[in-house]
């Protein structure tokens, strides 16, 4: 069986962020880091891997220096990493990242492709529904558990009351939840091997792909502005033994906690 | 020049990191309160390799180079001081001395389980009266019908008490050199060998979730397969060790004064005093700058130190200059850290009470800070 895992080089989550005059994240190599989200479909990857055999590929989208993101995903096991890497895909909207992940996706073959759920910069959550058009196959999306059997690849997915179970023929792509597994860490082996893994670097030539079709140009996503969200916690302090403990009681009943 | 650490190196210090801050760091207080051994954690990080990174793969390692280990431990040492010198004595002390002077049969039979992280291992040097003065060792072997005759007592032996522990390996002396000195020779004592009696651990100042014992030996008998190298080798053995053991100490030191610094940045930026965070005032930012000056400081020692080892370079000065100014250095930052902390610093609540106590073994353990300017004086 072939898995791919796609991922996403994103800032850490604690990292400053900074947006350039064109209003796009600027992105500093030292804060880089894989998708958080991300860690839970390379795992989930391994995991199946380690049951079925087979072969898992770390598949991503970014700049040149993106090797050493999914060199840490080798780390944690993968066997080989493919990087698409373009100038000319600078500014790639979700659909525009879509389209390219879809062809070389294409280009790799797979049986199943794993996704998360969505990406710790942006959170837009649309790529992996975008590539499934594009491939025209089905996504089973949020799996919170997945079975596969070589034939067909069988998800549950959180309801409000219980879960939904979807089920179809692979190949397909799956995306995945936070509670499907638990990363692990990349073993010292895994590290001190991850540097003998192959990483293969495609361009859009490669691909096949016209440069006009992606990249800021071909993008329909504009970001207009950006602003630090603040929240402000407002706390009520009831001073003194005059009916406090009565205001008390009655916002905890108004709260419906008593 | 370039002081650029590898992808391998960067990587192994950032997984260090990250598992020092979501496994160790949030039950350092419980360890410390409890003096529990931290199974959990210390087999969790036997899974990953962290009990044999220096080794080679062919003897269960990770195949890293000693610099890898040396941050591996920094970032170990910052989440916990007990847990970074249970890994530190068990492959510096325990497992080294099989790499370096083991025969192929005892590397397959020792070497292989430690650095695959399934056993501990301990290292016994110190007596009652003997420790960095190595002419006062007092345990004796004799040797009757091929079998040696170990008779004597050591003090302070980490991990030589654990359930992991597969046993220790000892200084003995073995009769007396041409020049009258004391012969030492090293012999490996499998835990459960008949006549090695292992004590109840120590109640210690700090380090307390570390496995600390007294050791005897009542007429404790072993073949000769199980001396370590040439008889009379023992003293050179220990010191080849040490050496190397003091790059280690010095990194586990480092990890402890930047976990110092770690806190300190985070309380003076949170308490507020005279309306404004304490971090607003230039004497806490001396502070904080003198701290951060320090570590940066201590830390090319070691890097240099451990590059020197690497290369095959003599290493002694450095490796001393290494541990004893990381080691001074952590207690400064403690001391700094409590003092910024007030009167909240000498609460067990807060983490840098905790850090105060353990930092001072880091100036005595292997080598006090005395005997590290002496080793640093005879080689000027």
């Amino acid at each position: 069986m072939k898995i791919v895992m796609c991922v996403k080089e994103t800032p850490s989550t604690t990292a400053e962020k900074r947006f350039g005059a064109d209003m796009r994240l600027e992105r500093r190599k030292e804060d880089a880091i894989i998708n958080p989200f991300d860690e839970y479909s390379i795992e989930e990857g391994l995991r199946q891997q380690e049951k079925h055999g087979g072969e898992t590929i770390v598949l991503s989208m970014g700049p040149a220096t993106a090797t050493d993101t999914i060199r840490k995903a080798l780390a944690m096991g993968a066997d080989r990493g493919v990087l698409v890497s373009d100038p000319a895909l600078a500014g790639s909207d979700a659909v525009a990242t879509a389209r390219v992940l879809a062809a070389a996706l294409q280009k790799i073959g797979f049986d199943l492709v794993l996704f998360g759920s969505a990406a710790a910069d942006a959170y837009g959550g649309i790529v992996p529904s975008a590539v499934a058009e594009f491939l025209g196959l089905p996504l089973l999306s949020f799996a919170t558990k997945l079975d596969e059997d070589g034939t067909t690849a069988k998800i549950e997915r959180q309801a409000e009351v219980g879960y939904n179970t979807v089920e179809t023929q692979t190949p397909a792509l799956v995306s995945v939840m936070k509670s499907i597994n638990e990363p692990r860490y990349p073993s010292m082996k895994g590290i001190m091997q991850s540097k003998k893994k192959t990483i293969d670097t495609m361009s859009l030539a490669d691909l096949g792909i016209e440069s006009g079709t992606v990249g800021a140009g071909a993008s329909g996503e504009k970001a207009l502005s950006a602003e630090k969200i603040t929240t402000q916690r407002k706390g009520e302090i009831y001073m003194g033994n005059d009916g406090a403990a009565e205001r008390v009681v009655a916002f905890l009943v108004e709260q419906k906690v008593l | 020049m370039d002081f650029s650490l590898s992808d391998e190196q960067e990587m192994i210090r950032d997984m260090c990191r990250e598992f020092a801050e979501e496994e160790i760091k949030p039950r350092a207080e419980e360890l410390d309160r409890t003096g529990a051994f931290p199974y959990y954690i210390v087999r969790k990080m036997a899974n990953l390799g962290l009990l044999g990174l220096p080794f080679p793969e062919e003897y269960g390692g990770a195949g890293a180079d000693f610099l890898s280990y040396c941050l591996a431990l920094e970032e170990i040492g910052r989440g916990d001081a007990s847990v970074g010198i249970t890994m530190e004595a068990h492959t510096s002390l325990g497992a080294t001395p099989f790499y370096l002077f083991g025969t192929e049969e005892q590397k397959q039979q020792y070497l292989v389980p430690l650095a695959r992280g399934e056993q501990l291992w301990a290292f016994g040097l110190t007596e009652p009266n003997a420790g960095s003065d190595s002419a006062g060792t007092e345990t004796r072997a004799v040797k009757s019908n091929g079998v040696w005759h170990i008779n004597g007592a050591k003090n302070f032996i980490t991990n030589a008490g654990t359930d992991m522990t597969g046993g220790v390996t000892i200084t003995a002396v073995t009769g007396r050199q041409s020049d009258g000195h004391k012969q030492i020779t090293n012999f490996i004592v499998p835990q459960g060998t008949p006549g090695y009696l292992i004590g109840n651990p120590y109640h210690k100042m700090g380090w307390k979730a570390s496995d600390t014992r007294p050791l005897s030996f009542e007429d404790c008998q072993v073949p000769d397969a199980n001396r370590l190298g040439d008889e009379g080798d023992g003293f050179r053995q220990f010191m080849s060790i040490l050496n190397a053991g003091r790059i280690a100490i010095a990194a586990l030191s480092v990890g402890l004064a930047q976990a110092c610094l770690d806190e300190s940045l985070k309380y003076s930026r949170e308490r507020q005093q005279f309306g404004r965070p304490i971090a607003a005032f230039q004497t806490i930012q001396f502070k904080l700058a003198d701290m951060a000056t320090e570590i940066e400081l201590a830390r090319n020692m070691y890097y240099k130190a451990a590059w020197l080892h690497m290369e095959g370079r003599p290493y002694t000065r450095e490796a001393s200059m290494a541990k004893l100014f990381a080691s001074e250095t952590a207690k400064r930052c403690a001391d700094q850290a409590v003092q910024i902390h007030g009167g909240y610093g000498f609460m067990d609540e807060y983490p840098v009470s905790r850090f105060w106590r353990n930092v001072k073994v880091h100036e005595i353990g292997e080598g006090t800070s005395e005997v590290q300017r002496i080793l640093i004086y005879k080689n000027l």
